[in-house]
């Protein structure tokens, strides 16, 4: 009875203020994610440059005709993408499963090191990720490949190999499915282990018997999410498909917009690939959905903050400490290693004692810092972080809370369901879509090209603050709304009082989240920038593409790398201080006295987790987490 | 002590609730919560609204509050329409004070703040000194001023329940709500509570309406108790006429422990009193019943009246049992009695007695049912 209590609200029968601001806030996110997908299957079926404003515009089918007149071009890219995307997604999540398992689960030393360690890769850009293992795999100057030569065989990688592909992606998004995995295990309710240890089964035992059916449908939710993210993902197609030859969804797409002189971009065929695309991974969301509902339903995830058991490691200690050392050589001293290396040599050049004496320089990082568009684009990028971080906090905060505090009913559900939906659409499918929208309606509105345009593409993540903002409300109980109107406050002074500050440890964590994400982000910009928009990571990018003949700069290009990651950091970690400062000090001094207050603190227990692990991201993996958790 | 500042005379108001009607749609479907209630509380009386969960005493209370829309019947303050079917008034410009459940202490706020909250927002905003003023003796009064400027989540389980408290009063409301306050306390502090809040409720003259499924909590505060079930007020009383004169089988069982044994009226006294026959006897009961004779009733009395011998007495109502099983309770001491009729078992009676002279367990005695302790109602 009181859940229908709790749903039933006062005063229901004439918009409040507070109705109108959520309807405002959903119409945002609608727009904001109805319009480029349905300008992208509008441009499918409307000819093969762009839908309006062109005489060649008409409706047809000739798209998909096209495409599947290509079949055996088609066939290619799907399976060259299943293996490239589905490869990657289980490798990194079977690497994420094993560092998860031995940070929470075992009494392995230096767990608390090595939890850090996993995760600071997360925070460097995923450009610069691939740019380093480019220059780490390199066949004559590459660190990686001059060691394993100091082993006995002829062993060397091929960096543009299918296979050297499929693992450096896997090895660039690892930290994401290990942030997610961390609280499914760490909620998992031990007790349930404990019984069948003591009904007599094995570590081994109980591991495949009880831990992994319990843990099963999160882990279905972690692997579709990270599938997705693959799938969208630009940046290790685009520094290493082109050389391989394979063609990759995420590269024909970018390759289709940027004809060659002379002829008209295939903006018609792309929309075509992008909607088949989107069937797949609607698909992968639905499964995603189910998924997560059977993990609500089996309970596993109690959120209450209890260690499980630790398993002891015993003769293992060695081997999995050694696993550790080489995964942390592969994912952060090497690529470092050959960044900082590429920046002061002035070509490629394989690392030597000699060279180090005679060839090296740092003119790089002082050319860097005296160029001009260095600052120009680092500017765009706070700027472009900041106001899609705003407006899509903002928005998502705002329906969140109207949705969770309002009856369910089959409009709040489909708000709620689409509001969700931006995590099931690839980075470079929203880019392209995106791009189309700006490119249609550039007559009347012009935004094709400028900042505003990328400020509202980043904002297209939106879900991820959904979510959090979601589960937040939830955690506040509505008794402390309904007692600021009885005290004599209006619903307008209760929010701004009573809920909003509640809300505020949440909504500034993922603030910062996204304000990451979107210094991070390449693959929307990768398609949208102009060179009079473009932010840090494009300009990066091309300073190291060959191909853009008078920027390309190498030790520049790396020089920038490592200065782009370490402003990253402190902007990362400077943001962390500044919120632990205000509203996250004031939440941990709440958060010591657990008790009746206990539901309205969940949240800042989030933001308090956040100050603890040492790293903003790990506030992105509670948040996303709970993306999984539903 | 500041606290005679709080004693205003015109401390409470008169609420009147005349009729209330609510629905809630489950599923597209009207489930009707509160059928027609009706009642009136005095200015500076409490009155209890006693019933099992489910049966509307909350979405009365909150009706009242103005947090839930009545679907009909009229509620009004002091003569001011609060709610009629289709207009209300929003819950801020109510003029009344709840304590809620689980206390609904904002979390982010000083104890301080808290108290002080309701004198800031729009609807009772005072002057910022007065404001201060006003709110330290709210907190006089629960005894929490020199905690003022603690962070309210410091507080334990009891001084959260008080500062609800002191925050429901700030405002010197005409009527003051609570919705279960003490459910969440444990044993001893909940009797404790119970007492400060009677004596507060008295001292402040204030109106107060009470949440409760607790029979005792409602006895032992209240001027008046309603008794709900299924959407309605079965029994509106003073605790005593509610306890020893409950109205129905529903009443009886609900307030306190209860012997209710089938029963079919025999005959009438001069006085219009039934003479039944139950366990196979005739019983002698004090209490008009309008059914006829040969009507089916039922005889209700309370354990702790039925007394017991070891050997027969000259008294009415006396019968032969034997005793089934003792409980040892602490301050009192409960036993079940198979009534005997030679040797068979006819029926069984819980009574209740003191520690130190109950029966042993497998003894046969005599147990005295006074007539004026047995009330016949409606089978």
């Amino acid at each position: 009875m009181s859940r229908v209590e709790r749903t039933t609200r006062a005063g229901r029968t004439r918009p409040t203020g507070m109705t109108v601001a959520t309807v405002i806030a959903g119409s945002v996110i609608f727009l904001l994610l109805a319009i480029p997908l349905a300008v992208q299957v509008i441009t499918a079926f409307r000819g093969p440059f762009l839908p309006f404003g062109v005489s060649t515009a008409r409706w047809s089918t000739e798209n998909f005709v096209t495409l599947w007149g290509l079949r055996d071009d088609f066939w290619d890219v799907l399976g060259a993408t299943a293996a490239f995307v589905g490869g990657s997604t289980v490798l990194s999540l079977l690497m994420a499963f094993g560092l998860a398992w031995v940070t929470v689960r075992t009494d392995a030393p230096f767990r608390r090191m090595i939890s850090v360690l996993v995760i600071v890769p997360f925070i460097v850009p995923p450009i610069v990720k691939a740019q380093a293992y480019l220059l780490m795999l390199s066949p004559e100057s590459g660190v990686l490949n001059q060691l394993l030569r100091l082993l006995p065989g002829d062993l060397v990688i091929d960096p543009y190999a299918f296979s050297t592909m499929v693992v450096i992606q896997s090895l660039t998004n690892v930290t994401f499915p290990y942030l997610m995995i961390v609280p499914i295990l760490t909620g998992m309710d031990g007790s349930l282990e404990e019984s069948a240890r003591v009904s007599g089964a094995s570590w081994g035992q109980t591991l495949r018997r009880v831990t992994l059916p319990m843990l099963w449908p999160g882990l279905l939710g972690v692997m579709v999410l990270t599938f997705i993210l693959g799938l969208g993902s630009l940046e290790v197609p685009l520094l290493f498909g082109q050389e391989s030859g394979k063609d990759i969804f995420a590269l024909k797409l970018w390759t289709l917009i940027s004809a060659g002189a002379g002829e008209l971009p295939q903006y018609g065929l792309a929309a075509a690939w992008g909607c088949v695309f989107l069937v797949i991974t609607t698909i992968a969301f639905v499964i995603y959905l189910r998924a997560t509902r059977d993990a609500e339903r089996r309970a596993s995830i109690s959120g209450k903050g209890f260690r499980p058991t630790t398993m002891k490691l015993g003769g293992w200690r060695i081997p999995v400490l050694l696993a550790i050392l080489v995964f942390t050589m592969l994912t952060a001293v090497l690529p470092l290693f050959a960044l900082l290396w590429s920046a002061i040599t002035p070509y490629p050049l394989a690392f030597s004692f000699d060279a180090l004496r005679t060839q090296t320089h740092f003119t790089a990082f002082g050319e860097v810092l005296a160029d001009g568009e260095f600052w120009a684009s680092l500017g765009r990028t706070l700027i472009i972080a900041g106001g899609s971080a705003t407006i899509a906090c903002g928005a998502a905060t705002v329906l969140a809370y109207g949705i969770a505090r309002s009856r369910a009913t089959g409009w709040t559900r489909s708000m709620d369901l689409f509001a969700s939906s931006s995590v099931a659409i690839p980075a470079v499918i929203a880019g392209f879509a995106m791009f189309l929208t700006f490119m249609v309606i550039n007559p009347v509105i012009p935004l094709a090209g400028t900042i505003a345009a990328l400020v509202i593409a980043y904002s297209y993540r939106v879900s991820i603050a959904y979510r959090a903002g979601f589960s937040a409300t939830l955690q506040i109980r509505t008794e402390l709304e309904e007692a600021a109107l009885i005290s004599g406050a209006s619903r307008l002074e209760g929010f701004r009082r009573i809920v909003a500050p509640l809300l505020a440890p949440t909504v500034f964590a993922v603030w910062i989240q996204m304000f990451i994400l979107g210094t991070n982000e390449f693959t929307l910009p990768a398609f949208l920038a102009t060179p009079e928009s473009r932010p840090l990571s494009v300009y990066m990018y091309a300073m190291i593409n060959p191909r853009s003949a008078q920027l390309y700069a190498p030790d520049q290009g790396a020089a920038m790398a490592l200065i782009f990651t370490l402003l990253v950091f402190a902007i990362g970690y400077g943001l962390q201080w500044l919120v632990s400062l205000r509203s996250i000090g004031r939440a941990a001094r709440r958060g010591r006295v657990v008790d009746a207050a206990t539901d309205a603190l969940g949240t800042a227990a989030v933001a308090v987790e956040a100050t603890d692990a040492t790293d903003t991201r790990s506030v992105a993996a509670q948040q996303v987490a709970e993306l999984t958790h539903r | 002590m500041t606290t005679h500042h709080m004693t205003a005379a015109d401390g409470g108001g008169r609420l009147v609730v005349d009729a209330l009607e609510k629905h809630y749609q489950l599923d597209g479907a009207e489930v009707p919560v509160v059928k027609g209630v009706s009642f009136t509380i005095e200015p500076g009386t409490f009155t209890s609204l006693l019933g099992p969960s489910g049966c509307g005493k909350t979405t009365t209370l909150r009706c009242v509050a103005g947090l839930e829309t009545s679907d009909g019947g009229v509620i009004s303050l002091d003569g001011k329409v609060l709610s009629t079917g289709t207009r209300h008034v929003s819950p801020d410009k109510r003029d009344v004070g709840m304590v809620f459940q689980n206390y609904a202490i904002w979390p982010h706020m000083s104890v301080f703040a808290n108290a002080v909250f309701p004198l800031q927002v729009a609807a009772g905003r005072l002057p910022k000194k007065e404001a201060r003023t006003r709110a330290m003796e709210a907190l006089e009064l629960v005894q929490l001023d020199a905690y003022a400027h603690r962070p309210a989540t410091a507080l334990s389980g009891g001084q959260q329940q008080r500062l609800a408290l002191a925050r429901a009063l700030a405002h010197r409301p005409k009527l003051l709500l609570l919705d279960e306050p003490l459910s969440n306390l444990d044993a001893k502090l909940r009797d404790t509570m119970r007492n400060e809040l009677r004596s507060l409720q008295q001292r402040l003259g204030i109106t107060a309406l009470y949440v409760t499924h607790d029979q005792s909590e409602a006895l032992s505060m209240s001027d008046r108790v309603a008794v709900m079930n299924g959407g309605r007020i079965v029994q509106e009383a003073a605790p005593r006429d509610l306890y020893f004169a409950p109205a129905d089988r529903f009443v009886a069982d609900f307030v306190g422990r209860v012997n209710l044994i089938p029963a079919v009226v025999r005959d009438r006294d001069a006085n219009g009193d039934a003479l039944v026959e139950a366990f196979g006897t005739r019983l002698v009961t004090p209490c008009p019943v309008e059914s006829g004779t040969g009507a089916d009733v039922t005889v209700t009395f309370r354990p702790e009246s039925v007394r017991w011998h070891e050997a027969p007495v000259d008294r009415p109502n006396l019968l032969p049992a034997r005793v089934a099983r003792v409980e040892f309770l602490g301050e009192i001491v409960e036993y079940e009695a198979e009534i005997l009729d030679g040797a068979t078992t006819v029926g069984r009676v819980i009574a209740r007695g003191a520690p130190l002279n109950s029966p042993t367990e497998g003894s046969t005695v005599f147990l005295e049912l006074a007539p004026q302790a047995c009330r016949v109602l409606a089978a």
